[in-house]
């Protein structure tokens, strides 16, 4: 055996509380405290396995580091895959990693050591629930579920397929929940607590199997963590601190019966962190000797606060080997490598330790499929083998929708290889954009770089796109960022040749039923760029002096400059917002429908929709169709109905419906949200904040689900209104694929229904072939594909083309 | 998490004469589209003494931003000399970057700035009224001091937090403003409160 302290393996001398080996062993990851935050670090692993790679210059020791988490980050666990790093803070976040391949230079920008990352990982996702420092993170045997555990008594299971969702909260606990580990079958959690017990919950319903009290009667809330352990065959479980006779122990809890009859004793303090090697051995079988058929066994690392590590097999009595004062704090945690050889340990003192075995000392380990063997001949089918979701197993009852299905996975295979094809050329290309080297870009940038004048006569330059980020989640960019959503509607309405919007002149005298209306377009008239929609960017941040400056500055003597300057750095000005544009009310109007030649809205009050608030009207438009819409002040936009004649709400800028919907996945991928039409035209500039709004904003999934239908009926509903088909489809598309893709058959159903009408011809029917001039039975053939690519629909899919078959055979 | 970070921050033309415009190459990495502009602003520090000799410079909006890495240059006056107490106009001063968004400042990037004349007679001799025309301007542009604050990128309030992305080598220690730092067990504040919180935990 061999032990290794390496010490380039630190967070500046603050501790490190969770260490982690990557599945393919080539990195490992470290999490603790850094300057006022919480740091993870990526690091390579073979200077640590190897003398040559450690002294070789070329060979980089760090590989990332992170400074996201507020505060002290308590566990990073990588996933199953190896393709994410998940991070649990005292900030009560829980960060997902995924790495990034990218171009260009990647110091970290303000620090002043020459940070560079090798390698770049990026948040993919942020999971807010807990409200207490998350303490443990552990993913699932095959990697669906992450769970986390927090000082606020939960565990929080999270779906790790469609994450922020949460699948279960696990409450039960009474204490401080410290440690978590999965059985390896996949059947049950288990997790540690300070209100001295361990319970075992089932992964089958999410509910209390068992709770074990007896070994932890006497342990007090000692250490930071409690991290407990499974063996890999499911036979045992180690929990982390348990007394026994007024010595601490780790209790060794048998799976049959949870039954606590052996514990591992030795250790002076509490034990802190057990891990188990992941494999499982059989006795090195000598040459020669007789084919004794030997028992498997597990093995097994103790760490605890006496600051000691010891190493056990489970079939013998003794530990294998002990080490005392590894550290100078107590062990925080443990990681083996996949192969089951190495060990790294991590303490409180900020270093880490690794210990090298050989094949002699611990025994052969058992392949793959001889564990998985185990798992099926102990326990049936275990669930690390089995595939997650239970409509896998759905039949394919039609040939269409087999259709559909190959189709989609082809589509898929066929854009991973083009995702992979783009990136490889991406990293080829390192520092050439669109041709040009980045140093001839930097020196004709201030040439080319495209400024332009907001509104209130501001200057504002576009940037130029210098790459793009490639975790695949991310809408594209392009050179000189050319909006991807309607554009400004100030700067559609000023182009006199785009005739789907007439801006009408508020202030035009309202003389009714006189005058001829003349048949150019109106818009001539010195049409005004709407700049209500951008009066909260316009902030005239004055930095006004500060009422009392740092007390430290009022000191009558000469400061040290570079003291007195500290302050400008760190301290933030203080903006003051822009009051926002108010243009003059006229109560009532008259609008002419210019083309018809008929006046569409006469005197229509807009009393009901004014009263009560200092809202003005700010623009009123005509769309191609005839009909009006009026802006507000405050963001809102009515268009008018005449067939209610009522004023229906349109769109509203501080919709919180729109920042919560996320129908980003709903999105055909080519089509990037580029509908242009009236709809988009009123609704300026989409807000994009919703289409990100999933991993931000911390409401429940459930409800998020409803703002997003919400939302999108909404949408379907205005573009109805103002008689926009080609926004109608769009949107009743969107509608649709993500009812699809969260599963709503009901309102699937409804739309089916009322698209495809009555099949046989009946008297008395109120159904309406066409919708905005679109035929209903059209919009349904487009709609099949979409709903075909979910197998749980298949029934539907097939009734709706049985129905559309006899409706062409007739 | 913020939706934007700083990349790098070139500084051209450096040094320069004092009457020469500033320079800044700024690269920085949004990770989604954002719906409204960053705002940023080079302010110049007139004197250490109080803010009211600080200038801005200039403002500038950078929109509209998709999700990528892009590069501007912002290109700033220089500060009008007048503005500047006499005493500080020779020497060491500050200038920041900042950028804003949704009127939340949520990075500063500030670099010290030495004037001097480069003109050894004038160094020896300086002029009681400082002559800005002689006067040349280094901007130290190793060592840019990074703070970034927690904000929020979408539309509800939300607290804000001070991170001074530095190690504590160069001896600078503790931001001297009280802005709420981890571990002291604030809450967060407000903007605009932050004087009368400095004052209670005081």
């Amino acid at each position: 055996m061999k032990l290794l302290k390496p010490t380039w393996v630190n967070h500046n001398g603050k501790p490190i509380f969770s260490v982690d080996i990557h599945p393919d062993g080539t990195k490992f990851a470290t999490g603790g405290q850094g300057q006022d935050s919480g740091k993870v670090v990526i690091w390579n692993m073979s200077p640590v396995l190897q003398e040559d790679d450690e002294k070789d210059e070329n060979i980089p020791k760090m590989l990332c580091q992170m400074d996201n988490h507020l505060a002290c980050v308590n566990c990073v666990r990588w996933s199953n895959s190896g393709m994410y790093l998940a991070s649990g803070g005292d900030d009560k976040l829980i960060m997902v990693w995924k790495r990034a391949t990218y171009i260009g230079p990647s110091t970290v920008f303000g620090s002043s050591g020459k940070l560079a990352n090798v390698e770049q990982w990026r948040c993919v996702s942020i999971l807010r629930s807990h409200s207490g420092d998350v303490m443990d993170v552990a993913w699932s045997p095959h990697d669906a579920w992450l769970a986390s555990c927090s000082v606020d008594n939960t565990v929080v299971i999270w779906n790790a397929v469609k994450f922020p969702e949460i699948l279960a909260t696990l409450r039960g606990h009474s204490g401080l929940v410290k440690g978590l580990t999965w059985d390896p079958v996949g059947k049950y959690i288990a997790s540690q607590a300070d209100d001295r017990s361990l319970k075992v919950w089932r992964t089958l319903d999410w509910q209390l199997e068992t709770s074990i009290t007896k070994p932890f009667d006497e342990c007090g809330g000692t250490t930071h963590v409690l991290r407990l352990s499974w063996s890999p065959d499911g036979h045992y479980l180690v929990s982390a601190h348990a007394m026994n006779n007024s010595g601490p122990t780790a209790q060794i809890i048998e799976r049959e019966g949870w039954k606590t009859n052996m514990d591992f004793v030795g250790h002076r303090k509490a034990v802190t962190v057990v891990k188990f090697n992941p494999k499982i051995f059989k006795k090195k079988q000598k040459n020669g000797s007789s084919a004794k058929p030997s028992c498997p066994y597990c093995c097994c690392a103790v760490g605890s606060k006496d600051r000691s590590l010891s190493v056990w097999l489970t079939c013998l009595k003794r530990p294998l080997v002990v080490i005392h004062e590894l550290f100078d704090k107590s062990i925080m945690d443990i990681s083996w490598t996949l192969n089951g050889l190495g060990i790294l340990v991590c303490s409180m003192d900020g270093s880490v330790a690794f210990l090298d075995f050989s094949q002699d000392e611990l025994g052969d380990p058992l392949s793959e499929e001889e564990k998985s063997r185990i798992h099926q001949s102990t326990y049936g089918k275990s669930l690390a083998i089995m595939t997650e979701a239970q409509l896998s197993t759905a039949v394919i009852e039609n040939p269409e929708m087999l259709k559909y299905q190959r189709r989609q996975q082809q589509q898929q295979l066929d854009h991973k290889s083009a995702s992979a094809r783009e990136t490889s050329s991406a990293t080829s290309v390192a520092g050439v954009v669109n041709g040009e080297s980045l140093e001839d870009i930097r020196k004709n940038l201030l040439k080319k770089q495209v400024e332009t004048r907001t509104a209130d006569g501001r200057r504002r330059i576009t940037p130029l796109c210098i790459a793009q980020l490639d975790t695949g989640d991310f809408s594209t960019a392009f050179f000189n960022s050319i909006p991807l959503s309607g554009s400004l509607a100030g700067t559609m309405l000023s182009s006199h040749s785009n005739p789907q919007l007439l801006p009408l002149d508020s202030s035009t005298p309202n003389s009714f039923g006189a005058s001829k209306p003349s048949t150019e377009p109106v818009a001539t008239a010195g049409a005004r760029p709407a700049g209500d929609t951008v009066s909260k960017d316009s902030v005239n941040a004055t930095s006004t002096p500060a009422a009392s400056s740092p007390s430290v500055l009022t000191t009558p003597s000469k400061i040290e400059p570079m003291k007195a300057f500290d302050s400008r750095f760190t301290e933030r000005s203080k903006a003051t917002p822009g009051a926002p544009a108010l243009t003059s009310v006229t109560p009532t109007t008259v609008e002419r429908d210019v083309h018809r030649q008929v006046v569409v809205v006469k005197e229509e009050s807009l009393h009901s929709i004014l009263a009560g608030s200092d809202m003005t009207v700010s623009q009123i438009l005509l769309t191609q169709h005839g009909i009006p819409v009026m802006n507000l002040s405050d963001g809102k936009a009515y268009c008018f109905n005449p067939s209610l004649s009522t004023w229906n709400l349109v769109s509203d800028k501080q919709d919180s419906l729109a920042q919560c919907a996320d129908f980003r996945s709903s999105l055909p991928p080519q089509d990037a949200m580029l509908c242009s039409g009236p709809l988009a035209i009123v609704q300026g500039r989409a807000s994009t904040s919703g289409r990100q709004a999933a991993r931000l904003f911390s409401v429940p999934h459930v409800v998020q689900q409803e703002t997003t239908l919400a939302y999108l009926e909404n949408q379907v509903a205005a573009a109805l209104t103002l008689q926009s088909s080609h926004e109608y489809r769009h949107w009743l598309l969107l509608y649709a694929r993500y009812l699809v893709n969260e599963g709503f058959e009901y309102r699937l159903r409804e739309i089916c229904k009322d698209l495809l009408g009555p099949v046989h011809y009946s008297t008395g029917s109120q159904w309406e072939s066409t919708v905005v001039g679109l035929r209903k039975r059209e919009l349904l053939k487009e709609l099949l594909p979409v709903i075909g690519q979910n197998l749980r629909f298949q029934r539907l899919f097939t009734e709706c083309q049985e129905q559309l078959d006899i409706l062409r055979d007739k | 998490m913020a939706k934007v970070s700083v990349l790098n921050v070139a500084v051209l033309e450096n040094p320069s004469p004092f009457h020469s415009p500033f320079r800044f190459e700024i690269s920085f990495e949004c990770s989604e589209a954002l719906a409204e502009d960053l705002e940023w602003k080079i302010i110049y520090v007139g004197s250490a003494e109080s803010e009211e000799f600080d200038q801005i410079l200039d403002s500038v909006l950078v929109g509209p931003v998709p999700a990528g890495r892009h590069m501007f240059i912002f290109q700033a006056d220089a500060p009008n000399p007048s503005l500047i107490p006499e005493t500080d106009a020779v020497g060491v001063t500050v200038v920041l970057i900042t950028c804003t968004y949704h009127g939340q400042e949520f990075i500063r990037v500030g670099y010290y700035v030495n004037n001097e004349y480069p003109n050894p007679e004038l160094r020896e001799n300086p002029p009681l009224k400082p002559d800005f025309s002689q006067l040349q301007r280094n901007i130290l542009a190793s060592n840019p001091r990074v703070t970034r604050f927690h904000i929020n990128w979408d539309n509800n309030t939300d607290s804000l937090e001070a991170v001074e992305n530095q190690d504590p080598a160069l001896g600078c220690g503790l931001p001297l403003s009280c802005a709420p730092i981890k571990g002291l067990g604030l809450p967060g504040c407000i903007p605009g409160l932050l004087p009368e919180n400095s004052m209670d935990c005081i």
